[in-house]
C-alpha cells in the first residue's frame, strides 16, 4: 500500500512517500528548477520535466526518487519550425532579449509526460508532441501532430498554446489522444501519423473561435484498459464521451454551475482524474473563469461513478479557501480502495482516502503546486 | 589558454556540483561552445533551438555586463574569469 507523490512547483519537486497512506515523509528535490510534470515507466524509473525561463527545458530520471540525473537531450523543435505569433506574445514577457522576434518555434515548457507501449511521450508548449523510445535518452518530434493541418487555426489560451494532456489505449498502441489549450482534443488511430479533432458536442471557448478546433480543453482522463470512455473538464464545463471522443455530452448534474465572463453557465474547473478500479471520476469546480476559487470559499472535490450524478466531497477540506487546483495538480494512486491527491496554487497538498470520503492535509507551505502524480508501490 | 567560468547554483546539478568550470575560448560564445561540447547536458541550458546562447543569460566580465547577443564579439584572455548568470527578473 505504499504510495509516492511527486508534486511539481516553480521551485522544485516535493516528493512524499508513505507506507500506509496516513503518515507521509517529504523531501524536496531539484531546488531552483520549475518542475512541471512527472511520469514512471513500466520498469519503475521516474522522470521529471523542468523548465526555466533562463535555462530552458530538461528532463531528469531517477530509480529511487532521491538521486536524479539529467538527460543530455530534451524535446526540441527544428530551427526551421515556425512559431505561433500569439503564443510568442503571451510567453514573451520572459523573453528579455527578443529571441522570439525571429519567429522560431520553441519548447518553453513540458506540460505533461506519459508512458505507454514502451514510449515516453512529452506534451509541450508551444503546442507539440515528442516521443522517446529509449527511456528519455533521445527525443523525436511527432510530426503528424506538430504539423496537424489545422495548426494555423489554433489559438492559445491565456497560458499560451500548450499540449497538456496525453492519453493512451492499453489495447491499441496506434491510438493516442492529445489535448491542447485552446485548440481542443485530438486523436490518432494510426500511431501518430494523422490526427483528427475530437470536439463534437463541446462548445468553442468563444463564439469567434473555430468550431472544430476552438475548444479550451483543460484536462481529460481515461482508463487505458477501457480507453474509449473519456471524461473532460473543459473551460465550458464537464463532458463525457463513450466513443473515444467522437461525440461528447455535458454531464453536470450535481456540480456547481457558475457564470463565465461571457455569460455562459457551466461548471468551470481544471483537473479531471479517474480512479481505474472503481471507475469514479473527480473534478474540482471553481467559481467561473473570473474568480477561479471554490464557490463560497469552500474547497470541494466532486466525484461521480458514471458522470450522470456528482457527489460533493469536502470532509476535511478547508473553508475560507480562495485558491485553485490547477489542471495537472490532481492524481489517483489506482489502489483499492482508491486514494486521490491534489495540490493547491497556495502550496497545500491533500490526500483523500476511500475515494475522497476523508481528506487529510499532508503538506503545506509549498510553493504553488502545478502538478501532482501518485505512484503506487 | 584557459578561462574560468562561475556557474550559477541552479546549473551545478549538471556540472557535478562544481562552482567553477574551466575551458578554452577566445570569445564568450566560443567558451560556451567548448563547455557544451564537453557536457551535452549543459548544452540544453546554454543554447536554444536556433543555436544561439539563451536570451536571458548574461555574463559579467571585467566589470562589464555582457548580454548574450554580444557574447560572440566579447574577447577573452588567458586567465580571465567570467560569471555566468541570468537577467534579473522580479522586483
Amino acid at each position: 500500500m505504499s504510495v509516492s507523490l511527486i508534486a511539481g512547483t516553480p521551485k522544485g519537486a516535493a516528493i512524499l512517500t508513505s507506507k500506509d497512506r496516513e503518515r507521509w515523509d517529504l523531501h524536496f528535490e531539484l531546488p531552483g528548477w520549475p518542475v512541471t510534470a512527472s511520469a514512471r515507466d513500466d520498469r519503475g524509473r521516474y522522470y521529471i520535466a523542468v523548465n526555466s525561463p533562463n535555462y530552458g527545458v530538461a528532463l531528469f530520471a531517477s530509480d529511487d526518487l532521491k538521486s536524479w540525473k539529467q538527460f543530455d537531450a530534451a524535446p526540441r523543435y527544428r530551427p526551421e519550425d515556425r512559431g505561433n505569433p500569439e503564443h510568442h506574445r503571451i510567453v514573451g514577457a520572459a523573453d528579455f532579449e527578443g529571441v522570439l522576434k525571429h519567429g522560431g518555434r520553441f519548447v518553453d515548457q513540458i506540460w505533461t509526460l506519459h508512458w505507454a507501449h514502451g514510449t515516453l511521450y512529452a506534451g509541450v508548449s508551444e503546442a507539440g508532441l515528442f516521443a522517446s523510445r529509449d527511456r528519455g535518452e533521445s527525443w523525436q518530434p511527432v510530426d503528424g501532430f506538430n504539423n496537424q493541418p489545422s495548426r494555423d487555426t489554433w489559438v492559445p489560451g491565456a497560458g499560451g498554446l500548450g499540449a497538456h494532456t496525453i492519453l493512451s489505449d492499453a489495447k491499441n498502441p496506434d491510438r493516442l489522444w492529445v489535448g491542447v489549450s485552446a485548440a481542443g482534443f485530438f486523436r490518432t488511430d494510426d500511431g501518430g501519423k494523422t490526427w483528427a479533432p475530437k470536439n463534437k458536442g463541446v462548445d468553442p471557448s468563444v463564439e469567434a473561435a473555430p468550431a472544430s478546433t476552438g475548444q479550451c480543453v483543460h484536462s481529460v482522463s481515461n482508463d487505458p484498459e477501457n480507453a474509449s470512455l473519456l471524461y473532460r473538464q473543459e473551460h465550458r464545463g464537464v463532458h463525457k464521451s463513450s466513443d473515444g471522443g467522437d461525440t461528447w455530452q455535458v454531464m453536470e448534474d450535481g456540480l456547481p454551475v457558475t457564470e463565465l465572463s461571457d455569460g455562459h453557465h457551466c461548471s468551470f474547473g481544471f483537473p479531471c482524474v479517474i480512479d481505474r478500479k472503481s471507475g469514479s471520476v473527480f473534478v474540482v469546480p471553481l467559481d467561473g473563469d473570473n474568480f477561479r476559487f471554490p464557490r463560497g470559499g469552500k474547497l470541494t472535490v466532486y466525484r461521480s461513478d458514471d458522470g450522470a450524478r456528482w457527489k460533493p466531497l469536502g470532509n476535511g477540506l478547508p473553508g475560507d479557501c480562495y485558491t485553485a487546483v490547477l489542471r495537472g495538480a490532481m492524481s489517483a494512486d489506482q489502489l483499492s480502495p482508491g486514494g486521490v491527491y491534489f495540490g493547491t496554487a497556495s502550496g497545500a497538498l491533500y490526500a483523500g482516502a476511500d475515494l475522497g470520503e476523508r481528506w487529510q492535509e499532508i503538506a503545506k507551505g509549498l510553493p504553488r503546486i502545478t502538478s501532482v502524480a501518485a505512484y503506487a508501490g | 589558454m584557459s578561462v574560468r567560468v562561475h556557474m550559477p547554483p541552479v546549473l551545478r546539478v549538471v556540472c557535478g556540483g562544481e562552482r567553477w568550470l574551466a575551458a578554452d575560448g577566445t570569445t564568450i560564445t566560443g567558451l560556451m561552445r567548448a563547455l557544451a561540447e564537453r557536457n551535452p547536458a549543459l548544452r540544453l541550458h546554454l543554447f536554444d533551438e536556433a543555436g544561439a546562447i539563451r536570451g536571458n543569460i548574461v555574463f559579467l566580465h571585467k566589470g562589464d555586463l555582457v548580454r548574450s547577443h554580444e557574447a560572440g564579439v566579447r574577447t577573452l584572455a588567458d586567465g580571465d574569469e567570467l560569471i555566468l548568470t541570468n537577467a534579473l527578473a522580479g522586483g
